[in-house]
């Protein structure tokens, strides 16, 4: 499984397409995110709207993702959610800790 | 949909290319509607049913993740086929790979088409038939046994009763991802806190070569019989009003794993939430006295 990546500008951009709930859905996103993080982009943006459903192991690969960048004085963001992953975010505050990009 | 004739989406913004098929579906009586323009397509898959959407790949701000994303939340068995310019590329294959049902290259081979409408529709129509038949079900007990091994290898286990009570309007849309997201939540922490006897703050302890501490261990104890021989049971019981989910493990018990999370703007650990998620699920959480065996129970109205 790989997620697509894009570059627009001094952005990075992981479109996620599938669920964010396994192993191998959580590996994808280690390496889109390194692919882009090695590229010298410290603001990424992750589109979720490919996904339905978000769960712990997921979020912890998020964490890690923000965590990273934050150690790196960079940023992590989120396109705007909808249905189960932005009732999932907001059930966990994650909406208060990762900007959404308007 | 009432109509036992195949209703399609058509997205493609080419006036030629939507006169052929529309010329093509017209001649086999099928129900055809046309998204000439990409930002439309969330409106039309809200406002109706299809049973095979079609796209062409080269529509103007059409994406394969944004169609992806916008028909599989309104249906995740929901027939798609991309018209693209090569299935043999990679992009052809990734494709596949992401739950497309096919990618039919241009110039369209409408026998070919034809076919995939007719294998889309039929699934379709027994699935339902399915679906109506269980209505009558009363009450239903199902266990299953997962070894850690192949625990790794279905990835996320998904249980048929919460699909079929989905379908039979028992529960809701938003009641059945909760529930599925539940079930993983706990299967997660009776094979990696239960059998493999893994703690979460090893998730930020680094080795030497970035990798955290909690995933090498899960990897070295997924290769040793001690752990990887271990199983999971999870056991589901539906009776008329109530439904329940029992999921058993066969190590020393986790309690400390088992307590609510701490609200994440004071708790940013790659941890700990999992329960939080289940509790947001179901009516109750029971637990045994290690905490070796998790009871979820949802009342049904």
């Amino acid at each position: 499984m790989e997620f697509p990546t894009e570059i627009i500008g001094d952005k990075g951009y992981i479109h996620i397409t599938s669920d964010l709930d396994t192993e191998v859905a959580g590996e994808a996103l280690r390496s889109a995110f390194n692919e882009i993080y090695e590229q010298g982009k410290r603001t990424i943006i992750l589109d979720l709207s490919g996904a339905q459903i978000i769960n712990s192991y997921g979020i912890g690969k998020v964490l890690s993702c923000y965590q990273r960048l934050k150690a790196d004085h960079g940023v992590l963001m989120v396109k705007p959610l909808d249905g189960f992953v932005k009732e999932t975010f907001e059930l966990l505050m994650l909406d208060k800790l990762l900007p959404v990009e308007k | 949909m009432n109509s036992s004739q195949p209703h399609i989406l058509l997205a493609d913004g080419d006036t030629e290319s939507q006169e052929k098929f529309r010329a093509f579906f017209k001649r086999r009586g099928w129900e055809l509607e046309i998204v000439r323009d990409a930002s439309r397509l969330g409106e039309a898959l809200e406002l109706s049913d299809y049973d095979v959407i079609i796209a062409d790949a080269a529509m103007p701000g059409l994406s394969p993740s944004m169609l992806l994303g916008q028909a599989f939340r309104k249906r995740p068995t929901q027939a798609l086929v991309m018209i693209g310019e090569s299935a043999e590329s990679d992009g052809g294959v990734r494709l596949l790979r992401s739950g497309i049902t096919d990618v039919i290259t241009k110039p369209v081979d409408f026998s070919w088409l034809e076919r995939c409408v007719e294998q889309a529709c039929s699934l379709r129509r027994q699935d339902e038939r399915e679906k109506q038949t269980y209505a009558f079900v009363t009450s239903e007990r199902t266990v299953m046994e997962f070894s850690c091994k192949q625990l790794r290898e279905i990835q996320a286990i998904s249980l048929p009763i919460v699909s079929r009570l989905l379908a039979g309007g028992q529960l809701s849309d938003s009641e059945a991802l909760r529930i599925r997201l539940a079930v993983q939540e706990a299967v997660l922490n009776a094979l990696e806190h239960g059998n493999l006897e893994l703690d979460s703050r090893w998730k930020e302890v680094f080795e030497q070569n970035g990798e955290d501490k909690f995933t090498a261990v899960r990897r070295q104890r997924m290769d040793d019989p001690l752990f990887a021989e271990r199983c999971v049971r999870v056991t589901s019981d539906f009776e008329r009003d109530r439904f329940q989910i029992t999921i058993k493990d066969q190590g020393k018990g986790f309690l400390n794993s088992q307590q609510p999370m701490v609200p994440l703007t004071q708790n940013l650990s790659c941890f700990g939430r999992g329960m939080t998620l289940i509790s947001n699920a179901v009516d109750e959480v029971r637990f045994n006295d290690n905490g070796s065996e998790v009871t979820l129970v949802k009342y049904l109205k």
